[in-house]
């Protein structure tokens, strides 16, 4: 089993690409791939990574140097603007503890993380920002090439 | 030539946090402050919106207590539509509440607060975190806790239709009855839950109050403010997370006032600072008289350590019998006004406190799974728009959260209030960070183990920076001493 994580919160611009994602792919019918929102990182993407061959995290990216609406695809020593939970701990914390308690979790290289680099995730607002809109199906785009990847199968009908 | 100390963000709370600390010619401290970032446009989102979508929006405000703005949004709909909540559904909504307080309790321990005393508290920082706790304490209390988090978040999930973010409030009631497979399994995870909480009091009163260090730097004056309390209470005074009265003590532990939560614009102000958009609510009837203790000064604390100090008692016979122990450690046991526990002062008793109500929050639960009616399907009711007001309230594990509703006959929102846990904090955060700062920089010297010290004032009220602002995320701490002229950057440490 594969899991898809779209980190961020549905209302706040930008910050909500990652739930877009999921939603645009989660359609497609992916066999042996489970599709999640989530909105704070550290244990709660530890427990959605326990039992797992790999996971594909789609985030909002906050980077001065890069361009609103730039996919970037990377692992997870790269952070991203969720991933971390400072009620707890950030994602490579969480791993090291998991496995401490011997979860079964995907290698840190199953991992991928695509973020989005974003413009406003301040705004309260159901709308993402016209570059980072423009962005969603490249991004899309990128989790389907990494699902290929990892062999995680295809969907009935490949948009 | 003066400086100014900041640290930014603050490691290991949730959203961005900063500390700013102002040193004079001498290296001394002048004022410290708390900041947050601001988020907009939260209201107008808001507005214009079905009333009864708001327990699926405000529990999307933060990733970290979701459970508590569900309630409190559900709440003020029962009263926005004139539909008190059926009693089987008031059970559903407190069990999962309940729940929610243990694995939130649990998570500030072992993650947040305890790392400082467990690991301690000048402990190399990559070293004072959970994976340290679990070197110190055992591999199994890892795993305890992992366990607690997965159990209770696996029952919300069952009881509230969704992980994370729950969606089983309506107006009124809760969408679906508890069968009898989930109730069994609520006793049993009620029973762990309990076992577990023991087992971390165990820990605390071993490796905290055991070691003489900290017990002093507990029970010292670095991190005492003498102010009022406020905390929600039963018909009984003991703390009820879920519902009750609202009551404030005053520093000498006098009931200063009680009130229903739907008054609280009668007994709450918010003070505004030129330097910060964050607000600071106050005692009305007392005044805002800056960031000062005593009884002249209407800064008021909202944790659970404020509800240990409103209460009489505990409504659970384990967590009673702890509540005792704590007053007695601090010489407080029946020693204020008509033999009522005096207030504990000392900030960093609050870990304590914490855990303390861990342990009511697992026995709560368990007697609302012994429930014999928690399976009576009678959950959902019919109801109607009107135009009105609802307000709704809930103990949230940071402090007071309130939810405040107007809506059209159509029901549809014309204005939206929240004063969230954290809110009622500012005033003593900011009044902490700046004592702890003041006692330990001096003559301008700055260190890792000192500026985590002063962070420790900041933690132990476990700030959700998040709800104070509806924002989210964190970054790596990083802390700048400028010359406050020109700006110029004298001094740089990271970490995180």
């Amino acid at each position: 089993m594969m899991v898809v994580i779209g980190l961020g919160s549905p209302f706040l611009a930008d910050d909500s690409v990652g739930p877009r994602v999921v939603r645009e792919l989660a359609g497609a019918g992916y066999p042996g791939v489970r599709f999640v929102e989530a909105h704070a990182g550290g244990l709660l993407l530890l427990e959605e990574l326990s039992g797992t061959r790999g996971a594909i995290i789609i985030d909002a990216l906050l980077d001065e140097n890069l361009p609103p609406g730039e996919v970037v695809v990377s692992g997870i020593q790269r952070a991203s603007h969720n991933a971390a939970c400072s009620h707890d701990c950030d994602l490579p914390e969480a791993l090291d503890i998991g496995r401490a308690m011997g979860m079964p979790l995907p290698d840190a290289s199953d991992i991928s993380l695509v973020a989005v680099v974003a413009r406003d995730v301040t705004t309260f607002s159901e709308a993402l920002t016209p570059e980072v809109e423009a962005a969603v199906q490249r991004a899309c785009a990128a989790v389907r090439s990494i699902l290929a990847r990892k062999n995680a199968g295809s969907p009935a009908e490949a948009p | 030539m003066n400086q100014r100390i900041t640290i930014d963000p603050i490691t290991r709370l949730e959203g961005h946090g900063r500390i700013e600390i102002f040193l004079d010619d001498a290296g001394e401290v002048v004022s410290a402050y708390f900041q947050v970032p601001e988020l907009r446009g939260f209201e107008s989102f808001c507005v214009g919106r079905q009333a009864e979508e708001m327990p699926n929006i405000t529990n999307r405000i933060c990733g970290v207590c979701p459970e508590a703005h569900h309630i409190a949004a559900a709440k003020a709909l029962d009263e926005l539509f004139g539909t008190p909540c059926l009693p089987a559904a008031a059970r559903i909504r407190e069990l999962i509440y309940s729940a929610f307080f243990v694995t939130d309790h649990t998570t500030h321990f072992y993650c947040l607060g305890g790392p400082d005393f467990i690991v301690g508290p000048d402990a190399p920082k990559e070293e004072r975190n959970i994976l340290g706790v679990i070197r110190k304490v055992g591999l199994d209390a890892g795993k305890a806790v992992i366990a607690c988090r997965a159990r209770n978040h696996e029952l919300i999930k069952k009881l509230g239709g969704r992980g994370v973010h729950l969606c089983g409030a309506l107006p009124g009631g809760w969408s679906v009855a508890v069968t009898p497979e989930i109730a069994d399994e609520a006793r049993q995870i009620a029973r762990q839950n309990i076992e577990f909480a023991l087992f971390s009091l165990e820990t605390f009163h071993r490796i905290v109050l055991g070691n003489a260090a900290y017990r002093d730097l507990v029970q010292g004056d670095l991190y005492a403010h003498q102010t009022y309390s406020m905390g929600t209470v039963d018909a009984h005074n003991a703390p009820n997370f879920y519902d009750g009265t609202i009551r404030v003590v005053d520093p000498a532990g006098y009931e200063f006032t009680r009130y229903r939560p739907q008054e609280y614009l009668d007994h709450i102000a918010e003070h505004v600072e030129p330097w910060t958009y964050v607000k600071f609510p106050y005692l009305k009837k007392i005044g805002w008289k800056g960031f000062v203790d005593g009884p002249e000064s209407g800064v008021y604390q909202a944790t659970p350590l404020a509800r240990l100090n409103v209460a009489d008692r505990m409504a659970t016979p384990r967590a009673q019998a702890e509540f005792e122990r704590f007053f007695d450690a601090f010489g407080c046991r029946g020693t204020g006004p008509g033999g009522r526990n005096s207030p504990v002062h000392h900030r960093l008793a609050t870990h304590w406190a914490r855990l303390i109500e861990l342990l009511y929050a697992a026995e709560r639960m368990q007697e609302l799974a012994d429930h014999p009616d928690l399976c009576d399907p009678n959950v959902r009711q019919a109801v109607s728009c009107r135009a009105g007001v609802g307000i709704g309230s809930v103990e949230a594990p940071r402090g007071t959260l309130t939810h405040h509703f107007t809506c059209d006959e159509h029901g549809i929102l014309t204005s939206v209030n929240l004063v969230v846990g954290t809110t009622n904090n500012n005033a003593p955060i900011g009044m902490s960070i700046a004592k702890a700062a003041k006692g330990l920089i001096h003559k301008g010297v700055v260190s890792d183990g000192i500026l985590n010290r002063v962070e420790m004032a900041f933690r132990l009220y476990d700030p959700c920076c998040s709800c104070a602002t509806h924002a989210i995320g964190t970054a790596p701490l990083e802390v700048t001493v400028r010359r406050s002229d020109d700006g110029t950057i004298l001094d740089r440490i990271s970490r995180g």
